[in-house]
């Protein structure tokens, strides 16, 4: 058209350049503005008496003495703040003082084990009906633990079939507050040669997580100890050589098996591994493949003793097709891969 | 198990409270191993499988799996896998390009040439009221008879082809082939088999996402399957990269040239695909559950009657249908908002000019933003609505057939002389390709979209998203196009 354009060119551009760094500024995941007005919104009342409690109770679990320090740093405010905090927590008899020792009431521990009832809940229903990476749950659980009401928790442990455990082994208490702990020892004081299992994987810190996470552990896993030194424990689980640091290792918590159930000490193979023409009976699906993901490889018929041969690479080299009880289904490596597979038999082609 | 059962079913427990045997429960509940509910599962399916393997019996190796396998080789060979299916796909679109031509042609003729003037004949003779013939017969009757005569062959002909191929077992490989390409936007190679489907009907393309089994990746198809070039959108790339574009190059490469133009839009499209399934899977999907698997059924000999009654029965009535009913209110509000008059000019006038300084500012105008607005339920109706309202707010009363009543004109010239007299410039056929392809779905696949995912809240995604990218999308290329060309 003829009549000059309504604004600038340029102008224009640099308008919509301006909206878009502020809209990023404002929605940003993690450090935008919106992120940080939720973080800063989960610092109300509620959230720091809950955040508090958890901390006494975890004190209390692991024998240590909690101070206002470290429920400063477990809750993320300071010291004057906590100290403030404790005030109120007495007001509100959940927490008594004797003799400077920090101690939780009846009341109390009663409120900090619905707290971790549902956090425990949360992480499960995350690891079992959505798709989030297991990096996430802890955050994401930490986050939803102060909006769920006792009646979400009743739905949300019957829409899960009760679980008695989180994802990472640790129990989760009943709605009447019950619960028993694993009584699992850390693998680091284990004497070599004994069928271990493991019972729990502790999820903080982060970083030592994700070196657990990194070694493919997981809660039922069984082990044995082959050398403990004090630079490194290694052992044998899941047909291969695990190695980890003491310090991840004290984060991993096992129980003795009796002898008899010795832990199988063959290699032991994916399925990703297997190349077409050859076959191979199925060991076991690992524990990493959960929820819809599993039954649906149930639903297929992939189970302990299943034969299954590749047959076919997609030309862009994923997914594979194997041919399982008669019927040819693809499936992708990172799937194939948690798999366990005996030997192969018959030749590659 | 309620306390009362577990007295019937152990009688000789009659001593002991309900509550005792309740929190001896409890108690041992603990002493189970964390995935008990896991091992009982597998022991049912374990149980099933043995049970099942001793009663079915499965002949032994057949000539007919041999020969599966030999055609498995082939098309999913490195070497002849991508040839084939390039090969076999454009034979389906030629196909359906050249044998929808003339039953199009005489659709129209039917239903648009000789039927909507017999209709207004009839009504002047039972003197009928203008108005309402203006609406009933002008607006709604021609606008659906327009959106079945360009949407009804070109169907009729790609759904039974479809079909046949996934019938015959040819499709699943195609998705196994391309799996690898999804699965890096975090969808699911059968997504290509729903985004083909929308090539011929976002709505189509949008049931067809039944075959993706992954909540997640489903939800993926479902929204991203509108950057798949619909049916409904073709005539219109095609008219205006001839008018625009072509018209750019030298006469012997013209027709070249357009064509690369519409195909290159339609590449646009699929890179977009790619890309918004990638944004999504990452972001506001991701946590969303997802487990994947693709079965390649056996190849098995066409049943070619029945794929065809079936496909025209199920998808294209089906769409049909939808579409007939969404085009019959679109076509009332088109002729009512040019022939009602508020303080002389009529409300498209009045909406015209109101919309203009947006429509300019992303390369675009008054009328076609209009267009789009009431053309949301059909995009076959789109460009005959921009002609009508270009020689409606341009007073050029020689041209068309009068307020309210879509047309198309079957010179070239004077299409293009009708767009010229209406302000288009090179920008704004580019600027009209573009917002084509990148713009809210049609009602009919917003509707369909609601059925399927049952949510309003990605139904909301699915319709706002391209539409917000169409518009960001125009206004950067007319602002750049004014920076560097005007």
């Amino acid at each position: 058209m003829t009549q000059p354009p309504l604004i600038q060119p340029l102008i224009a551009l640099l308008i919509l350049a301006l909206i878009a760094v502020l809209l990023a500024l404002v929605f940003w995941p993690g450090s935008g503005l919106f992120a940080r007005w939720r973080r800063a919104r989960r610092l109300d009342e509620r959230v720091l008496i809950e955040d508090a409690l958890k901390h006494l109770y975890g004190a209390r679990l692991r024998q240590r003495k909690p101070t206002l320090q470290s429920l400063a740093g477990a809750a993320n405010i300071s010291a004057d703040r906590a100290a403030r905090l404790v005030e109120r927590l007495t007001e509100l008899e959940l927490v008594e003082l004797h003799n400077g020792d920090i101690r939780l009431t009846s009341e109390g521990e009663t409120y900090a084990l619905n707290v971790l009832r549902a956090h425990r809940l949360w992480e499960r229903y995350l690891a079992e009906k959505t798709g989030f990476a297991e990096s996430e749950w802890h955050e994401r659980a930490d986050w939803a633990e102060h909006t769920l009401s006792e009646d979400d928790l009743a739905a949300l442990s019957s829409q899960l079939g009760h679980p008695m455990h989180d994802p990472h082994g640790d129990p989760i208490p009943t709605a009447e507050g019950d619960l028993v702990y694993h009584g699992g020892k850390p693998l680091n004081g284990m004497a070599p040669d004994k069928p271990l299992q493991i019972v729990h994987l502790e999820d903080e810190p982060e970083a030592v997580y994700a070196q657990l996470m990194a070694e493919s552990l997981y809660p039922g896993m069984r082990l044995q100890v082959l050398e403990t030194s004090p630079t490194r424990v290694r052992f044998w689980a899941d047909g291969k050589e695990h190695v980890l640091a003491p310090i991840a290792a004290a984060n991993v918590s096992v129980r003795a098996l009796p002898a008899a159930e010795a832990v199988d000490d063959t290699p032991s193979r994916h399925l990703d591994s297997l190349q077409p023409g050859e076959s191979a009976k199925v060991v076991r699906l690992s524990s990493r493949c959960r929820g819809i993901e599993r039954r649906r490889l149930l639903d297929l018929g992939i189970l302990p003793g299943t034969k299954i041969t590749a047959e076919l690479i997609s030309p862009s080299g994923d997914p594979i097709a194997y041919r399982i009880r008669g019927a040819l289904i693809a499936l992708r490596r990172q799937q194939a891969r948690l798999i366990d597979i005996e030997h192969p038999t018959g030749e590659a082609i | 198990m309620t306390a009362s059962t577990a007295e019937t079913m152990h009688p000789s427990t009659d001593g002991v409270q309900p509550d005792d045997i309740l929190s001896t429960a409890q108690a041992l509940r603990w002493q189970i191993s964390g995935d008990f509910h896991e091992k009982i599962v597998e022991a049912a399916y374990a149980e099933a499988a043995a049970i099942a393997d001793s009663v079915v019996t499965r002949p032994g190796a057949s000539p007919r799996l041999a020969l599966d396998r030999t055609i498995d080789r082939i098309v999913t060979s490195r070497l002849w896998g991508f040839p084939l299916m390039i090969l076999l796909f454009t034979l389906v679109f030629w196909i359906t390009i050249a044998g929808a031509n003339l039953p199009s042609r005489w659709l129209a003729m039917l239903l648009v040439d000789w039927g909507h003037p017999a209709l207004k004949q009839l009504a002047d003779g039972i003197g009928l009221p203008w108005q309402l013939s203006g609406l009933l017969i002008d607006g709604m009757y021609l606008t659906t008879a327009w959106v079945v005569s360009v949407m009804l062959p070109p169907m009729a002909i790609f759904f039974p082809l479809f079909t046949l191929l996934e019938d015959a077992g040819y499709l699943p490989r195609v998705a196994f082939n391309l799996d690898n390409l999804f699965r890096k936007s975090g969808a699911h190679g059968k997504q290509s088999l729903s985004m083909m489907m929308g090539f011929g009907c976002n709505a189509a393309g949008v049931v067809a996402t039944r075959i993706i089994d992954s909540p997640r990746e489903r939800l993926i198809a479902m929204i991203t399957n509108n950057f798949a070039l619909c049916n409904g959108r073709w005539p219109t790339q095609i008219l205006i990269a001839t008018l625009f574009i072509g018209a750019l190059a030298p006469a012997h490469l013209a027709g070249l040239v357009s064509a690369t133009a519409v195909v290159g839009v339609t590449m646009l499209g699929i890179l977009l695909t790619f890309l918004v399934s990638a944004g999504l899977s990452r972001t506001v999907l991701k946590g969303e559950a997802s487990a994947y698997s693709l079965e390649l059924p056996p190849y098995r000999p066409p049943r070619i009657l029945q794929t065809i009654y079936t496909s025209i029965i199920d998808r294209t009535l089906y769409v049909l249908w939808r579409a007939i009913v969404f085009a019959l209110p679109a076509g009332a509000v088109i002729w009512l908002i040019a022939n009602i008059h508020i303080g002389g000019p009529s409300i498209a006038e009045h909406l015209i000019g109101f919309l203009n300084p947006v429509g300019l500012l992303i390369g675009l105008n008054g009328v076609i933003l209009v267009a789009y607005i009431v053309a949301i339920p059909a995009n076959e109706i789109v460009l005959p609505t921009i002609l009508m309202l270009t020689v409606l707010s341009t007073g050029m009363h020689e041209a068309g057939a009068g307020a309210g009543v879509i047309f198309e004109l079957a010179s070239q010239n004077a299409t293009y002389s009708i767009l010229q007299a209406g302000g288009w410039t090179l920008l704004t056929g580019i600027n009209l390709m573009l917002f084509s392809l990148i713009h809210n779905p049609c009602s009919t696949t917003i509707y369909t979209i609601y059925r399927e995912s049952g949510s309003a809240k990605w139904t909301a995604v699915a319709a706002l998203l391209p539409v917000v990218m169409g518009l960001l999308v125009t206004f950067v290329v007319a602002q750049v196009w004014g920076l560097f060309v005007a």
